[in-house]
């Protein structure tokens, strides 16, 4: 099969799954309370989000074929997405303003004037079309990472604060250790000997960024397993593995829910500056934000494409910023604060 | 107590030969001597030369240890050479790095001292006036103000300052440096308004919850009930018993204050260790890169270690044992 | 707590007026402003000042300032010319049966070195000595040495008896491990002299060179054969606080090296030893303002009479600022920090529209300086790689000659340089002999129609390679993994997918590309060659097969091998300018217009932007620094920075309303709230 076939299910999984949490999640009063306050407080932070979920899904879905574009005729073996459809033959010879029905220089007509709501960029794409397909690689790297270090954080957190002893110096030892290198260098020198692709930068991103989450899980497990009902579980001999699913686990959910919203927003944010090293994902805003940085100079200055990839990134970081706030205010009010 | 200290000190030790082997598997066990030997010669370079200057940098031995190389060969070389401080030579331009770090520590502390203590200047009043006014206007806008600050990528906060504070408004020199003292001024000015502006949001709002916290606690709501001043409150309970988390902060950004900044470092044309580690990086000057991760490693043990000893002194109740 | 409020609101006053003190973008001290001093940015420090190894443009923009040389090129006139300039006059040539030819030199006497404590080694006291043919004797043994590990080895083999010198030393070196010990100076001494470089009395040098490499003159106009004392080379080791030589140039030349810092600033200052400064009266040829040049010069007042004749330098220092980000660097251009704009790409995007001067930049009196370089970027083909190399044969061939016809360069030059820079047909840029205005490579016009048919007759019916029946699949590396450069692979990815070939860009650090380089695991790569000196021969050694880079590691990083273009290759390279040679060129031209082992893009154009302050500006296109022809009206250079860097204060007194505006309404809601 092919891979964009390969693609689709992955989304469609995605979909499910969150379909499924979402289901488990409305039989437990504290989470359908939790998100009935989010949406109370911060109803149009959720919206945007949902915004940016909906574009980067609308990139996400794709198939080949049945769709004209135009010159690029590699384009027809290849898997275009909705979104690619909704902008297929926008692209233009160079520069254009928002709105402009000529070039930026030279003043040739465009092939589609006035369509450009935000311009187009050096190479003639439009600007808007970019800027909405950074939401996927956004929620990507974002998304992606996420999944590669809370489930790590979580494994080492819990055996470490559960199990003690020689796991728990261990575990704390490689902790410490990670957590002394300098976050940056030690996430460019990884990304310099894995390469430089998407997988690569999240990899990275990862393997920085599990160990504040790691430090909260150890904690919250040492005091968890404490607990009477714990003691008492493990006195009715439940297996220790038993334990740890029925009771360490969901106990510790509003944390990895907290935790995966606050790290969404600083992920985002080093892809940024990875981009500006040269070791960024292609096609993020960071990217664009780069490519854009010495188009400042030109006269009349080019600003859309700069304004368009801020704005974008802005938007998504405010607005996860927001919903991370009111979930920690909810859901946890003293744990995670040290780990900023 | 002089356990403690001794035990701490024992375990950073450890940490950091943890951080000197993970270097030692990026850096050698990866990229071969002889990539960057080409890197930094040429590629039309006699294998003579290549294996000369492989001698004069010291990656000529056997990478791990093994029959006939128990003592000579890579690993141990490197462990020897960073606990020595004995850093070689850079392997893009044979500059020693030692006087490398030497020249950059000087512009680092100049744009990042003033900047640590202007943000701690501004945060700490600021904070305690917002906790002060809580649920107020005043709070929710500085709280909005702090999250919209926090939201903006560092790049875009230099390249707006640049183009409108400089730029546009002739106000400062849009990047360089100079260490005379008649003229530093006025290239510190932007990157510091730039740093500080980056870096409100967050204090702020880390101050806040902080500040916050502390003044929903028994006591102080005793003291309240007392009938005890708001502002006495503030300076008395609330900011002394926040000192702690305060205090952890602080103390663990002093290391990287040697450190410098990358980013404004290098946007600004500043010759610090933040440039000079980006500059590693761009050349692929490994020998560089991994003495700076390592210093940075060292400062951080050293700086945590402080913190957990400063613990004891600012708190009574804290026992190091 | 108040009396901490205040404590800090008082700082805060301080520091504000501090700030209002300081608020000026000038970045220089005050006191430099009435100063002939040339202000010129740079990006990344050279590696090495070494003249023997230097070869970049931003380490000749200071050697060549520091190490003059026995010729130099006439500053104005064009095609280029050579001059005498430490040489008393150019060389006597005289061609000998052997297949040898002998060039004499002559020195100038009483040349003296810059002041320096290196000679101290001379004696106690001494502060400089005399320049004598030894010197640059002992420079061509420096070349010849492989521990100094020159890159023009490979030229000046051509030199008779350099490579033995090289074997020899290396032979002694290796039998004597004492030998390798004494200082250099000694070692040459006893394995020396090269066969072919006598040295006569003090000032004359007599080479014998194969008769094969007429272009030998022209590396003595490169900072590679200027004199070196040895003292130098011997003082500064790097050891004991002294810098290595190759961070502290010692030379004859016009300025002097005198502060150097790599992360920020480099300084020259005009040596007063220089012969120009010390012997006006000898109205030296390189060391007085030409009274001659090309059309044009007189129009564009690089003629003045008050000019004509005058002795050089007439800038007194030269500040180099450390600028990596090319907007800073451009800003500050604009509000005339600095004098010129160099040869950075993006730097002047602003000022030049569609080829000429935006309409602000003319009214703020900025004058743009054009001239094509001697240089060929261009996108290679693998040979040895079996779809797009010499193996697929007819097949191959034809898919690079319909790869070439869809790559429109000039709409590349547009986009991405705004214009600047020559749409190449073949390798030799303008100004070179041998290059014809009126050649029109037939496969570098842009024809999408002759490019698919092409396609199909090799195999590729719109593109589907048959064996997997989809688009044919190639990869275009480079090294280049920065957002900017990552626009430019895809312009030209989109041209070639027009065809429906789907080439993929391949961006991977250095040291992946150079590996990939080294195993032959590239299909499509994209580079450039900037001339050593304007002949032909040095554009077309490119492609020849004792340059490919699988066979010899040489820069035909194409590995293009083809008998019939090195015979004539060789031909070529020793005929003199005429006739014969132009139709071997003619012919070489047209195997390369048939095989395609490049795509030619452009001979990019130098656009020197520069403020009207600043005089006597012509370009070089050869990387050889020419300061001391230049002058600057510091002046008006005072007067123009003042009245385009006035700060704009109001933005400080609406903020200061905006938040007096929020504190006040919050004082009273305190107020209100405690009662």
């Amino acid at each position: 099969m092919a891979d964009w076939v390969w693609s689709n299910v992955v989304v469609a999984l995605l979909l499910m799954g969150t379909g499924g949490v979402v289901f488990y999640a409305r039989r437990s009063r504290m989470w359908t309370e939790t998100f009935s306050d989010l949406w109370r407080r911060r109803r149009f932070a959720v919206l945007v989000i949902g915004f940016y979920v909906l574009v980067a899904l609308l990139d996400s879905v794709a198939w080949v074929g049945g769709m004209d574009q135009g010159e690029d005729t590699v384009a027809r073996y290849e898997a275009q997405s909705i979104l690619d459809r909704l902008f297929a033959g926008s692209q233009e010879r160079s520069y254009s303003a928002p709105f402009a029905d000529v070039e930026f220089y030279g003043g040739a007509p465009l092939t589609h004037p006035g369509a450009h709501i935000l311009g187009t960029d050096l190479i003639g794409r439009d600007v808007l079309y970019l800027s909405l397909k950074g939401a996927r690689v956004a929620l990507l790297i974002g998304g992606l990472t996420s999944l590669l270090a809370i489930p790590l954080a979580l494994l080492f957190g819990i055996s470490a604060g559960y199990f003690g002893g020689r796991i728990d110096d261990v575990v704390f030892f490689v902790m410490s250790t990670l957590a002394s290198m300098p976050g940056l260098l030690l996430l460019i020198a990884l990304i310099m000997v894995l390469g430089k692709s998407t997988v690569a930068v999240c990899f990275a991103l990862a393997i920085t960024g599990w160990v504040g989450f790691c430090r909260v899980v150890r904690g919250e497990t040492f005091k968890l397993r404490e607990l009477e009902y714990v003691s008492a579980a493990r006195a009715l001999g439940v297996s220790e593995f038993g334990i740890i699913v029925r009771h360490i686990l969901p106990n510790l959910m509003h944390l990895v829910i907290i935790t995966f919203v606050l790290m969404f927003s600083g992920l985002v944010l080093s892809e940024a500056i990875l981009s500006w090293l040269g070791i960024g994902v292609d096609g993020s805003w960071g990217q664009m934000i780069d490519q854009a940085r010495n188009e400042l100079s030109r006269d009349p200055i080019v600003w859309w494409n700069i304004v368009s990839a801020g704005l974008a990134l802005f938007g998504l970081i405010l607005a996860v910023n927001f919903v991370g706030d009111a979930l920690r205010d909810t859901l946890d009010p003293r744990t995670l604060r040290e780990t900023e | 107590m002089l356990n403690y200290v001794l035990r701490r000190i024992g375990y950073g030790i450890f940490v950091v030969l943890g951080v000197l082997l993970l270097l030692f598997i990026l850096f050698f066990a990866v990229t071969t001597p002889e990539d960057v030997a080409r890197k930094a010669l040429g590629e039309r370079v006699p294998v003579a030369v290549i294996e000369q200057w492989k001698v004069n940098h010291g990656y000529d031995k056997p990478l791990l240890p093994g029959p006939g190389a128990w003592r000579d060969n890579m690993l141990v070389e490197h462990y020897r050479r960073m606990l020595t401080f004995d850093f070689g030579r850079s392997d893009a331009d044979d500059v020693p790095i030692s006087e490398r770090i030497k020249s950059g520590i000087g512009p680092s502390l100049a744009l990042t001292l003033p900047l640590f203590i202007l943000s701690l200047v501004v945060a700490l009043p600021l904070s305690l006036l917002v906790a002060f006014f809580r649920e107020t206007y005043i709070d929710r806008t500085g709280v909005v103000l702090a999250v919209l600050a926090m939201s903006v990528s560092i790049l875009l906060y230099i390249i707006g300052a640049q183009y409108i504070i400089g730029r546009v408004l002739h106000w400062f020199p849009i990047s360089g440096f100079d260490a005379d003292p008649r003229v530093i001024l006025r290239f510190l000015a932007l990157p510091i308004l730039v740093g500080l502006c980056a870096g409100i949001g967050g204090d702020l709002r880390f101050y806040r919850t902080v500040f916050l916290e502390e003044s929903n606690t028994d006591y102080v709501r005793t003291a309240r009930a007392k009938g005890c001043g708001e502002a006495r409150i503030m300076s008395r309970h609330v900011f002394r018993n926040s000192l702690i988390p305060l205090l952890t902060r602080v103390v663990l950004a002093i290391p990287f204050l040697f450190m410098g900044s990358l980013l404004l470092e290098s946007f600004f044309g500043i010759p610090g260790l933040g440039a000079i580690t980006v500059d590693a990086i761009q050349g692929n000057d490994f020998s560089v890169l991994r003495t700076m991760v390592y210093i940075g490693s060292l400062l951080f043990v050293g700086g945590q270690i402080l913190t957990d000893l400063s613990y004891g002194l600012v708190d009574p109740r804290v026992r190091l044992e | 707590m108040k009396s901490l409020a205040k404590r800090f609101s008082k700082r805060a006053l301080f520091l504000f007026v501090l700030l209002v003190l300081a608020c000026t973008n000038n970045p220089y001290p005050d006191a430099d402003s009435d100063k002939k001093i040339l202000y010129r940015s740079y990006v990344e420090a050279p590696r090495t000042l070494d003249p023997a190894v230097a070869y970049t443009t931003n380490a000749h923009a200071i050697t060549g300032e520091v190490y003059d040389t026995l010729l130099e090129y006439h500053y104005l006139k064009r095609p280029y010319e050579l001059i005498p300039a430490l040489a008393a006059a150019l060389p006597e040539v005289m061609t000998l049966n052997d297949g040898w030819t002998s060039y004499r030199f002559e020195m100038r006497k009483g040349l003296l070195y810059q002041n320096d404590p290196c000679f101290e080694l001379d004696g106690p006291g001494h502060l400089t000595r005399e320049v004598v043919m030894e010197d640059v004797a002992f420079e061509l043994m420096r070349l010849a040495d492989p521990e100094v590990n020159s890159p023009i080895v490979e030229p000046m083999s051509n030199i008779q008896g350099f490579q033995d010198f090289s074997a020899r030393l290396m032979a002694r070196r290796e039998a004597d491990p004492a030998f390798s010990e004494q200082p250099l100076p000694l070692q040459y001494a006893e394995v020396g002299p090269i066969e072919g470089a006598k040295v006569e009395g003090r000032y004359t040098l007599t080479l014998r060179v194969s008769t094969e490499y007429p272009q030998i003159l022209y590396w003595f106009a490169m900072p590679f054969t200027a004199p070196v004392p040895w003292e130098a080379v011997e003082y500064y080791d790097g050891d004991e606080g002294r810098p290595s030589f190759s961070d502290h140039p010692v030379g004859a030349g016009p300025y002097v090296l005198s502060e150097y810092d790599k992360q920020s600033r480099f300084v020259l200052e005009a040596n007063p030893n220089w012969y120009g400064v010390l012997h006006p009266e000898w109205k030296a040829p390189a060391a007085t303002y030409p009274s001659e040049g090309a059309p044009g010069d007189f129009e564009a007042g690089r003629l003045d009479p008050e000019m004509v004749g005058q002795p050089l330098p007439f800038i007194e220092r030269i500040e180099f600022s450390r600028e990596k980000e090319s907007i800073p660097l451009f800003n500050k251009f604009l509000q005339g920090y600095y004098d010129a704009a160099g040869v950075i790409k993006e730097s002047f995007d602003k000022v030049i529209h569609e080829g000429g001067l935006s309409d602000s930049m003319e009214e703020s009196g900025i004058s743009l300086e054009k001239s094509v370089q001697p240089s060929i970027f261009y996108i290679g083909f693998n040979m040895d790689d079996a779809t797009v190399g010499s193996e697929g044969g007819e097949r191959s061939r034809k898919l690079r000659q319909a790869m070439s016809l869809v790559v429109d360069t000039d709409e590349y030059t547009r986009l991405f340089s705004n214009g600047r820079g020559v749409s190449a047909q073949s390798p030799l840029p303008p100004g070179l002999f041998g290059y014809d205005p009126e050649y029109v490579n037939p496969y570098r016009l842009i024809d999408l129609e002759r490019a698919r048919e092409l396609l199909a007759e090799a195999g590729y019916p719109d593109g589907i390679d048959p064996e997997t029946g989809r688009p044919l699949e190639l990869t275009f590396d480079t090294q280049d993994t920065s957002a900017q450069g990552r626009l430019r692979f895809e312009f030209f990815t989109r041209a070639w997918r027009q065809l429906g070939i789907n080439v993929k860009i391949e961006a991977t650090n250095y040291n992946q590309f150079q590996e990939k380089v080294r195993n032959g695991a590239y299909q499509l790569f994209m580079w450039g060659w900037i001339a050593d000196y304007p002949d032909p021969e040095n554009f077309l050694f490119l492609l020849s097969s004792e340059m490919s880079r699988s066979v010899s590691d040489g820069p035909n990083t194409a590995n293009f091998q083809n008998p019939e273009y090195d015979e004539l290759y060789l031909e070529m390279k020793g005929l003199p300018n005429g006739p014969r040679r132009q139709e071997v060129i003619g012919e070489m031209l047209g195997i390369l217009e048939e095989e395609r082992p490049w795509i030619e893009l452009t001979h990019s154009e130098a656009y020197s932007l520069f403020h009207k302050w600043l005089k006597n500006v012509k370009t070089m296109g050869m990387s050889t620094p020419m300061t001391k022809y230049r002058d600057l009206d510091h002046g008006l250079r005072a007067q123009k920075r003042e009245a385009w860097n006035r700060p704009v204060l109001w933005p400080i007194y609406v903020g200061s309303a905006l938040v007096v505006a929020l504190v006040i309404p919050g004082i009273f809601t305190f107020m209100r709230e405690r009662q």
